[in-house]
């Protein structure tokens, strides 16, 4: 048995979307379930991603009970990047709990002071004394990266400049150049406003289906998540070996090391797409976030299963791509990954 | 082996104070709601499907699965359908302060309404205080298109 995705359904990626959370999530779950031609009642159960410390509250989940059509149904709420939700729903597919599962996540970067938000999700007797949040965390890793590699501060520029570039027409920011990016003000050096994806509200909501394995549409195949030490000090902080170890999960479930097309890393910081290509040996014919990945908006919670969205689209075009890769990440520093191989069959 | 919090050393706790400010959209249901009361007019939001009429209004049915849109007038009486007399201060959203205890909270249905509004009764004395008792709004004089134009619910004699 396999795991198609039916449907796919997003709003956003919007800077200060002036809606409530489930006036932006209704959007995305009715769009995924229209594409689906499925109505609410043939939904048998609902996974969502949400973080309550970015919402602001105890049990985020609450505030889309309704949107989600969860009422009087099974719901499991994922703390973690919407694609470890994906992950959980296509586990309670392949289990044969349930035939039909919707798939939720969204964040709402506009809602308080993101960054400093993220301060309050780190050890509270050591590091948020210092005032540490993720993007000092990022800045630590993308310094360790650029110590010994004199050319990585250009190489992230480009990397940005052209995701920005490709992002500019749907995304939440303008193109610039790499020369842009590196006359930006630093953040947390070597990190610069512009090598950063720009933070933006929105929801993500696909449907899951038990299907054939010839089926026709977009499968999810291997997955695989991961769980570093919380402590930086407890990592190598050169690369993403959480990934390593997920990928290596979910080519062992995949069965096959399939040849992939495209791939949708969560790089919220340009950095981060060297450690996304070590940790999976990238082939360098796959194509890397065509639409600009996060640098279109990143979304928080929501990334990850918006990276799923993007590579089922990318899947479903026009250019005969056969397989390709999403990529969720959460916590300081990549400290949690997930990721998942999609094929269309 | 647990501390004594009186005798803790500061080496065993480290205070922590959490002071963050999260910005909610309330969405377009509960705009129109607060500008109502504003004119000391309380709408809510009936079902096509099951024909509930949500109080607070809700954009959307969870059990029909069905948008919301039909907008119908609530009076501002109704009746007491559960009540509470708290002891336990719990600080005022509305004021930072401690509210004075005790005092009454109530689960209200309002007439034309088919869910209750949690709110302050006027009443804390348990003893005059009964499920089934009618209730009416006390407006604030100067009404503000806020939840608390409503200042509490008080027993109509």
């Amino acid at each position: 048995m396999s795991v198609a995705v039916a449907g796919v359904g997003e709003s956003g990626p919007a800077l200060d979307d002036p809606r409530s959370i489930p006036e932006i999530v209704l959007e995305a779950v009715e769009e995924a379930l229209q594409e689906a031609r499925l109505g609410f009642d043939s939904v048998d159960a609902v996974v969502t991603a949400s973080v309550d410390l970015l919402d602001g509250l105890t049990a985020s989940n609450i505030a889309v009970t309704e949107v989600v059509g969860a009422v009087l149904k099974p719901e499991t709420r994922i703390a973690a990047d919407g694609l470890v939700a994906a992950i959980h729903g296509s586990c309670l597919v392949r289990a044969g709990a349930y035939e039909t599962v919707l798939v939720v996540a969204h964040g709402k970067a506009s809602l308080g002071p993101y960054w400093e938000l993220t301060s309050w999700a780190l050890d509270p007797i050591f590091l948020q004394p210092l005032g540490l949040d993720f993007l000092a965390c990022a800045g630590l890793q993308a310094r360790a990266l650029a110590e010994d590699d004199a050319a990585a501060e250009q190489r992230w520029a480009r990397i940005a400049a052209e995701r920005r570039r490709a992002a500019a027409a749907h995304g939440v920011a303008p193109a610039c150049t790499a020369e842009d990016v590196l006359a930006s003000p630093a953040v947390a050096s070597p990190l610069r406003r512009e090598s950063c994806a720009p933070l933006a509200d929105g929801a993500t909501a696909i449907v899951l289906r038990a299907a054939g394995p010839a089926e026709p549409g977009v499968h999810l195949g291997g997955v695989g998540f991961d769980l570093s030490p919380h402590a930086l000090g407890e990592r190598e902080l050169t690369e993403w070996d959480g990934l390593r170890r997920a990928w290596a999960r979910a080519l062992a479930v995949h069965g096959t090391r399939p040849t992939l097309d495209v791939a949708e890393p969560s790089c919220v910081f340009a950095y981060e797409e060297d450690l996304f290509r070590h940790a999976l040996e990238l082939d360098p014919g796959t194509e890397v976030s065509p639409g600009g990945g996060l640098f279109a908006g990143f979304v928080p919670v929501a990334a990850g299963l918006s990276r799923l969205a993007a590579v089922v689209r990318a899947l479903r075009g026009p250019g005969g791509l056969r397989a390709g890769v999403a990529h969720g990440t959460w916590g300081p520093a990549g400290q949690g990954q997930a990721v998942a191989i999609l094929e269309a069959a | 082996m647990r501390a004594d919090p009186g005798t803790a050393t500061p080496a065993l706790s480290v205070v922590h104070e959490m002071r963050l400010t999260w910005r909610y959209a309330s969405g377009t249901a509960m705009e129109r709601f607060l500008a109502g009361l504003a004119e000391r007019r309380i709408e809510a939001l009936r079902c096509g499907g099951c024909g509930r009429r949500y109080l607070p209004p809700r954009p959307f049915c969870g059990r029909c699965r069905l948008r919301l849109s039909d907008w119908v007038p609530v009076r501002d009486e109704g009746t007491l359908d559960a009540w509470t007399v708290v002891h336990l201060p719990i600080v005022d959203a509305r004021t930072g302060e401690p509210r004075p205890v005790p005092y009454g909270m109530g689960l209200i249905r309002l007439d034309g309404a088919d869910t209750t509004l949690n709110h302050y009764l006027a009443e804390a004395d348990p003893d005059r205080l009964a499920i089934g008792l009618r209730v009416r709004a006390v407006w604030r004089e100067e009404l503000r298109g806020a939840l608390d134009d409503i200042l509490h619910f008080e027993v109509v004699p």
